[in-house]
């Protein structure tokens, strides 16, 4: 889209609206600054995906007016330039004494108040980070105006809530670089600052936030395999010539490819093959190549044979019960790249560029196709059940979704309230395990006894079967009650790794939160303390109704007003009272 | 003469202001095309630099007011080898 002329834009992008026919997607920008060059150049790249983006700008310097006005938008995107804070801030600020510096900087943090608060309903907000940048390249060292652009991403970085996401400004500037990116004629007459250069550059680096929340986010990474994944053609040159290891040189880029496929694969992107060669031969690279990162583990579908590509993506697409859409294909051959794009413009296909050494650029510049704002640990675990959905081919039944694949588990908990029997097993969960807890607090078997006999803390757990086994204790939570005030606290809440992914916390939590409601209490306090590990529970209250009161880099606090909770009644889950 | 450069500016237009270029002639301006306002006007501007590879400047940009002028600015920019 670089490579597109501003008036073509303007062009294609009006063709396009007229003849997309779904809902609009609406997207506001707020700013205090002129920016409506980035309507169409916005829009266009997003109406191409088949999403109807409709771009409005919000009154010039209006932004905390307008958070409220626009919060019904599908998203609002806010231009907050540091340097029109206040009119000529970027010369002015070096003369500025400490108070009026002070009320600057408290005036602004009121103003993102405000506006976070206005936009706490709206599904997705980006905001832009603040930069000095602009007006500060030259300096040594960091002046006020740098300073102050710290002091505020500081102060936003700890407000923003779930639906929020910051841009980092400075990456779209460096991508188009600082001279390209400004347009300084229009500044003092209009305050407009940027150029369209620098427009596409932010638009594309959007677009992944903005696909994600529109379910558009590539699903699945599909090789071709000699020249793609390893140097050099196994049916000629062997299984010991080919090259993927940092030993050779051809071999260097190859080891850097497959370890960002595996990275890919680890954040939940499925990672097939679509290769011309003996299937047999194959299968022995992936097992037993020294050098190949790749292993049958990672590889939720192989189709390594004979047929043509097209064939075989389709049968892909199917097999994974995936739409074609979903699909990114790469290839080295330019005969296999244009067939593809010809007879499935719906894949997204990257050719192994000429130049091998930009390969690895290429590929990580892409990344953004599988952008997911709210990665969980189903999306994990969902690897694994494609992978299971491919091998069961002799299963007749398809399963269109997790849910579909979960109900087939036929799944039962049986809750246990205050069991003394289990007490050692509930003190070992609570030593061991990482992931899914939300607190990480340790407890010897002492201390879990303590809360089984106090009368002011109650001690949940649950074993789960399912049918193909038991999986035995797997849950655990306990909770301190204040019956004067009617208020709960949820000290402790975890699950074992092994049956992540299954839903069974939503379970747990509904039928904890109706005890709750017998024992008349109102309100239910939460908290989220981050380790290295549990990243994947960070969002697990906000997806449980509670709201979010406070937020660190380290700690979310939470609340529930009783009577707002909205239970999950996953149909697909039995749950059995001990 | 220079049709070519006429043509090409009266595309840059139609797609700026959203018209048909049949609509345009020399007399175009703010004040016969309804969406040529001040915004508009720097689209204008930033397409045609884009069209024809010049930087305008300030006092060009305030001169370019009509279809007319627009072309009169541009052929003193542009060197003769590229009409």
């Amino acid at each position: 889209m670089r490579e597109l002329k501003y008036s073509e834009f303007l062009r294609l992008n009006k063709e396009l609206g007229t003849n997309l026919k779904s809902n609009p997607y609406n997207i506001t920008i707020l700013s205090n600054i002129t920016v409506h060059q980035i309507m169409e150049i916005l829009e266009y790249p997003l109406r191409t995906e088949g999403l109807n983006a409709n771009v409005e700008i919000g009154d010039y310097n209006n932004i905390v007016q307008d958070s409220k006005k626009y919060q019904d938008s599908n998203a609002v995107i806010v231009f907050w330039e540091l340097s029109n804070i206040v009119d000529g801030l970027q010369f002015r600020i070096e003369l500025f004494n400490n108070d009026q510096l002070d009320e600057i900087i408290e005036k602004t943090k009121s103003e993102i108040d405000l506006v976070l608060k206005n936009l706490g309903k709206t599904s997705l907000v980006l905001i832009n980070k603040f930069t000095g940048l602009h007006f500060c390249s030259f300096n040594l060292g960091k002046n006020n105006l740098e300073k102050l652009a710290d002091q505020l991403n500081q102060y936003l970085e700890n407000k923003i809530s779930v639906n929020v996401r910051l841009v980092e400004l400075e990456k779209v500037i460096t991508n188009v670089g600082l001279e390209e990116s400004l347009d300084l004629r229009y500044y003092y007459s209009s305050k407009a600052l940027y150029t369209v250069d620098f427009f596409k550059s932010y638009a594309e680096h959007v677009k992944p936030f903005i696909m994600s929340v529109n379910g558009k986010a590539r699903k699945a990474l599909i090789f071709d395999c000699d020249n793609t994944l390893w140097k050099g053609i196994l049916g000629e040159d062997g299984f010991d010539n080919i090259e993927m290891s940092t030993r050779t040189k051809g071999g260097a880029i190859f080891s850097e490819i497959q370890a960002m496929a595996l990275a890919l694969n680890k954040q939940g992107i499925l990672i097939g093959l679509c290769s011309k060669n003996n299937p047999e031969d194959v299968e022995g690279v992936i097992k037993t190549h020294p050098d190949m990162q790749l292993r049958e583990k990672h590889i939720t579908i192989n189709k390594s044979n004979w047929s043509d590509k097209v064939s075989n993506l389709k049968e892909i697409a199917q097999e994974l019960n995936i739409g074609l859409d979903s699909l990114v294909f790469v290839d080295d051959s330019s005969f296999e790249v244009n067939l593809i794009r010809e007879h499935l413009p719906e894949i997204t296909v990257l050719q192994v560029p000429e130049r091998l050494y930009v390969y690895p650029k290429m590929l990580r510049e892409n990344f953004g196709l599988f952008y997911n704002l709210s990665f969980t640990a189903e999306d994990r675990k969902k690897i694994d059940m494609y992978r299971q959905q491919v091998k069961r081919e002799t299963v007749k039944k398809k399963f269109t979704d997790i849910e579909d694949y979960l109900a087939s588990l036929e799944l039962k908990i049986t809750i246990h309230l205050d069991d003394e029997s289990i007490v050692p097993r509930m003190s070992q969960m609570s030593q061991k395990t990482n992931q899914f807890n939300l607190t990480t607090k340790r407890y010897t078997e002492d201390n879990i006894k303590n809360f089984i006999e106090n009368d002011a803390s109650k001690a949940f757990t649950f074993s789960v079967t399912d049918k193909f086994g038991d999986s035995g204790v797997t849950g655990l939570c306990i909770i301190n009650i204040d019956d004067d005030s009617k208020a709960a606290d949820i000290d402790t809440l975890m699950m074992s790794c092994r049956i992540i992914g299954r839903n069974l916390e939503y379970a747990f939590i509904d039928y904890i939160i109706d005890v709750l409601k017998e024992n008349k209490i109102n309100n239910v306090k939460a908290k989220y303390i981050r380790t290295q590990k549990n990243e994947q529970v960070k969002e697990f209250y906000d997806n449980c109704s509670f709201s979010l009161i406070e937020s660190t880099d380290t700690v979310r606090n939470y609340t529930l007003d009783i009577s707002n909770y909205e239970p999950k009644q996953l149909n697909y889950i039995e749950v059995n009272i001990a | 003469m220079h049709n070519k450069v006429e043509d090409r500016i009266k595309n840059i237009m139609s797609a700026v202001f959203e018209i048909s270029t049949g609509e345009i002639n020399d007399e175009s301006s703010p004040d016969t095309i309804e969406s040529w306002d001040s915004l508009k006007h720097m689209n204008m501007v930033v397409a045609l630099e884009e069209e024809f590879n010049v930087q305008f400047t300030d006092d060009n940009i305030t001169e370019l007011i009509n279809m007319k002028l627009i072309k009169v600015v541009l052929l003193e920019r542009l060197p003769a080898d590229r009409l």
